[in-house]
C-alpha cells in the first residue's frame, strides 16, 4: 500500500527531504548521567558506541525509500559534543553504514577560552542557528523532518525552527523567547540575521522526539500535533509509514532491529502500536494495515483462538464502543508559556 | 513475564491512583499489565504519566462496579463491568492473574462465574494478610488469615482445603518452607469449639504436608504461633474486622490524649520514629493485597483504600504468584489429601 503511494508521489516529482539528527540519546546511547559517564565519552572507541535500538535501520530506510521514490535526500546530523570526539562520532556512522551530507559539533574549547561559560550548557542558541544556516543551503522546496530527544531542549529548539520557517514568527519574537532562557545575545542576533534572509515556507513536517527519559506525553502537548513523542523507533517507524515515508517492509526492519538490540517481543510491539495510536499520532486505519503485516511477519503476535472475540464479545464491544482517538490539536505555539512550562518541569527532572 | 489483568475502576481512588500503580510497575517490572476500564479516562491519566508503553494495554470497558453496590445486583445488571470482564480475560487466556481493589462482594462473584475452580476444591477462600509479631527468626511478618469473607460456614474438609491452600501460598509466596498452620477456636483443647472444629483439628493432625501447630484463640492472632490462620468466613471477617478496628482506636486514643495533656504530646512526639517505624510494618500498602484462593486463576484483591504504592505491590505479588505456580502447588496438595 505504501509502496503504491510512494511510486504514485515519484511521477510528481516530490521536493527533496532532509531529516535532521540529533545525536546523543537520539541517535547514539551516550551515557552523561555522571561526571565519570561524561569524562568517558571522549575516549570511547567507534565500536564502543551504541546506536540507539532501531534508529540504524530507521535512517536506512528512510534514505532507501525516499531514493526508491526518486527523491531527493539529504541526511544532517547535529551535535552539542565538542569536534574532539567527531572522529569517532564519524567512524561509527559508517560502522553502521549510515549516508550522511553533514554533521556540526560545538566547538566548546571555543567557548571556554573566551569564558563564556554559560554557552558551555547552554544549546538552544547553538542548535537553533546552525540549524537556520544549514537551511540556507538547502534547496527552498526541500521538507524537513526533525529528529530529536527529551533530553534537552530539542522539542523548543525544532519548534522554534519550524516556525521561524514557517514565518509564524518573526526575527524580532526572537528576543522575548530566547533572552529569558539565557541565549548568548551574539547567538541572538546571529539568529536573527539569518531568520531575515529566509522565505517563508511550511517547511518542517513533523518534529519526532524520542522519548528516553519516560518524560509524561502530556507535557509536549503545548508544541502541538507536529511534535510527536515516541517512546521506541518502531512507534516513530509507525508513524512515518502512516505520513508515507517509510514503507511496511521497512517499518518491519526497524521492528527486527529492534527485536535484535533489545527485548523486544510481539507482546511489546503490539502494545506501543496501540499506545501511539491511542495518543492520536497514527490513524486507526493505518494500524490495522500494519497490525496485518506485521503478523504475517511474526513481528506482532497472531490472535490465538482465545484471543479472537467471540459473537458474545464482539456484541459486548460493539455496545462498549471504544472511542476513537482524540484528535490532536491544532494551535498556534504560545512560546511564552511554554518556556515558563518547560523549563519547570526540565529542571524538575534534573533535580 | 506474566500478564497481570488490573480492574482499573475499582476501588476508592479509582481510576487515577491504579493507572499510576500500573505506570509505575511498568518502569520498575518486566510484567505485562492489561488495564481494564474506561479508556479515555485511563488513557488521559496514563499520558500523565513516566510510563513504559510496551509493557501496557488497555481493554476498553464503560461500566464499573461501585464500592457500595449490592454484589449480586450490580453483577447481575452491570455485565461489562471492568471487574467481570477482567475476570473473563483472563479465563480466555489473555491474561496470567487479576487485581482489583474494587468492591470485594463483586470480586469473589466474578471468580466465581468465570474462573474454575481447581479440581476437588469445594469451596474458594478469601485470604487476608496482617501484620503480627514474629517468634523464629526469618518468620514472614505478615500472617495469612483465611476465609475472611466467601464463605458463611463451612465444613471439616473444606477447613482442611483452606489450610492446605494456605501453606501452598505461604510456601511460594513468603517462602517459609514450612508455615505454621493453626486453626481458630475458642480455646487452644482439640475437644474445644463444636463438632465441625474437632472434626478438622483431628484430620489436619494427621494430613502430610501441613504443619499443623493446633488451635489458637483470639488473643494469639497478633502473635506470630501461626503463619497461615484457619476458619470459617463468618469468623475470619469479624477477626480481621476486629483487628483493623483496634488498630484505628489506637490511633484515636493516641491522638486525643495528645490533644488533652501536654507531655502525653511530648511523648509521642519523641517516639515519632518508632511510630513511623509501626506505621510502616502496617501499612497494608507495603503488602498490596490478598488473594482469593481455590481457582485455576489467582486474584489478588487489594484493600479498597488502597493507592498507587499498594496497587503496585498486589501487581508484583500477583506476578509472584503467577511465576511460582502458587495454583499448581494448590492443586497438588489438594490432589494429594
Amino acid at each position: 500500500m505504501a509502496l503504491r503511494r510512494s511510486k504514485s508521489r515519484s511521477s510528481k516529482a516530490l521536493p527533496p527531504i532532509v531529516f535532521r539528527w540529533d545525536l546523543d540519546k537520539t541517535y547514539l546511547e551516550s551515557e552523561f548521567e555522571s561526571l565519570r559517564q561524561m569524562v568517558r565519552i571522549p575516549f570511547e572507541k567507534p565500536e564502543d558506541k551504541v546506536a540507539v535500538p532501531g534508529v540504524v535501520p530507521l535512517i536506512r530506510n528512510l534514505r532507501e525509500v525516499a531514493t526508491s521514490a526518486g527523491r531527493e535526500v539529504r541526511v544532517y546530523f547535529i551535535s552539542a559534543s565538542p569536534p574532539q570526539i567527531a572522529k569517532a562520532i564519524k567512524e561509527k556512522l559508517t560502522l553502521d553504514g549510515i549516508v550522511y551530507d553533514g554533521i556540526v559539533f560545538k566547538n566548546q574549547l571555543h567557548h571556554l577560552v573566551r569564558g563564556r561559560f554559560r554557552n558551555l550548557r547552554e544549546h538552544v542558541g547553538y542548535k537553533l542557528t546552525e540549524l537556520l544556516k544549514s537551511r540556507r543551503d538547502m534547496p527552498p522546496e526541500s521538507r524537513e523532518l526533525l529528529f530529536g530527544d527529551d533530553w534537552e531542549s530539542d522539542p523548543l529548539i525544532y519548534s522554534l525552527y519550524a516556525d521561524l520557517l514557517a514565518g509564524r514568527l518573526a526575527a524580532e519574537d526572537l528576543d522575548s523567547i530566547l533572552k529569558p532562557i539565557g541565549v548568548d545575545a551574539r547567538l541572538l542576533a546571529v539568529a536573527k540575521d539569518l531568520v531575515d534572509g529566509l522565505a517563508a515556507a511550511e517547511v518542517v513536517r513533523k518534529i519526532f522526539i524520542n522519548v528516553e527519559r519516560r518524560t509524561p506525553p502530556t507535557r509536549f502537548r503545548s508544541f502541538g500535533p507536529r511534535l510527536v513523542p515516541t517512546f521506541n523507533y518502531f512507534q516513530t517507524a509507525a508513524c512515518l509509514y502512516d505520513d508515507g515515508y517509510l514503507t511496511l517492509p521497512a517499518v518491519a526492519e526497524v521492528a527486527a532491529g529492534l527485536v535484535e538490540a533489545t527485548a523486544a517481543t510481539p507482546h511489546r510491539f503490539a502494545n506501543a502500536l496501540d499506545d501511539i495510536t491511542r495518543r492520536g499520532h497514527l490513524r486507526p486505519a493505518s494500524a490495522t494495515v500494519l497490525r496485518e503485516y506485521l503478523r504475517e511477519h511474526r513481528l506482532l503476535p497472531r490472535q490465538s483462538k482465545a484471543a479472537r472475540p467471540s459473537l458474545w464479545q464482539r456484541l459486548q464491544s460493539w455496545f462498549a464502543s471504544t472511542p476513537e482517538p482524540t484528535p490532536p490539536r491544532d494551535e498556534a505555539i504560545d512560546y511564552q508559556a511554554l518556556i515558563a512550562q518547560w523549563r519547570g518541569a526540565h529542571t524538575e527532572q534534573r533535580a | 513475564m506474566p500478564t497481570i489483568a488490573v480492574d482499573a475502576m475499582g476501588g476508592d481512588f479509582a481510576p487515577e491512583e491504579i493507572v499510576k500503580a500500573v505506570a509505575q510497575v511498568s518502569l520498575e517490572t518486566e510484567i505485562q499489565c492489561l488495564l481494564v476500564g474506561d479508556e479515555p479516562q485511563v488513557e488521559s491519566i496514563l499520558e500523565g504519566q513516566s510510563y513504559n508503553p510496551e509493557l501496557i494495554s488497555i481493554h476498553h470497558t464503560r461500566e464499573a462496579i461501585g464500592m457500595a453496590d449490592d454484589p449480586k445486583t450490580a453483577v447481575r445488571a452491570k455485565r461489562l463491568a471492568s471487574i467481570l470482564v477482567a475476570t473473563r480475560l483472563v479465563a480466555d487466556g489473555q491474561a496470567d492473574a487479576l487485581v482489583t481493589a474494587g468492591n470485594t462482594g463483586a470480586a469473589v462473584l466474578a471468580c466465581a462465574q468465570h474462573f474454575k475452580a481447581i479440581r476437588g476444591v469445594r469451596k474458594a477462600a478469601l485470604a487476608s494478610v496482617y501484620p503480627r509479631q514474629t517468634e523464629y527468626p526469618g518468620q514472614d511478618q505478615l500472617a495469612l488469615l483465611l476465609d475472611v469473607g466467601a464463605t458463611i460456614r463451612c465444613d471439616a474438609t473444606e477447613l482442611v482445603q483452606f489450610a492446605l491452600m494456605g501453606s501452598a501460598y505461604a510456601r511460594r509466596i513468603s517462602k517459609v518452607p514450612s508455615p505454621r498452620v493453626a486453626l481458630l477456636n475458642m480455646g487452644t483443647e482439640e475437644t474445644k469449639g463444636g463438632d465441625v472444629l474437632v472434626h478438622a483439628y483431628r484430620r489436619l493432625k494427621t494430613v502430610s504436608g501441613i504443619n499443623f501447630v493446633g488451635n489458637i484463640e483470639g488473643n494469639d492472632l497478633a502473635k506470630g504461633k501461626a503463619d497461615v490462620i484457619i476458619c470459617e468466613g463468618f469468623l475470619g471477617n469479624v477477626a480481621l474486622k476486629m483487628l483493623e478496628g483496634l488498630a484505628e482506636v489506637v490511633v484515636d486514643l493516641a491522638g486525643t490524649a495528645a490533644r488533652e495533656n501536654w507531655r502525653w504530646k511530648l511523648g509521642l512526639m519523641m517516639l515519632a520514629t518508632g511510630f513511623g517505624k509501626l506505621r510502616d510494618l502496617t501499612d497494608y500498602a507495603a503488602y498490596g493485597g490478598a488473594p482469593i484462593l481455590g481457582f485455576e486463576h489467582l486474584l489478588i484483591k487489594s484493600h479498597g483504600r488502597s493507592n498507587a504504592r499498594a496497587v503496585r505491590n498486589a501487581v508484583k505479588v500477583a506476578a509472584k504468584a503467577v511465576r511460582d505456580g502458587v495454583a499448581a502447588e494448590i492443586a497438588t496438595a489438594i490432589g494429594e489429601l
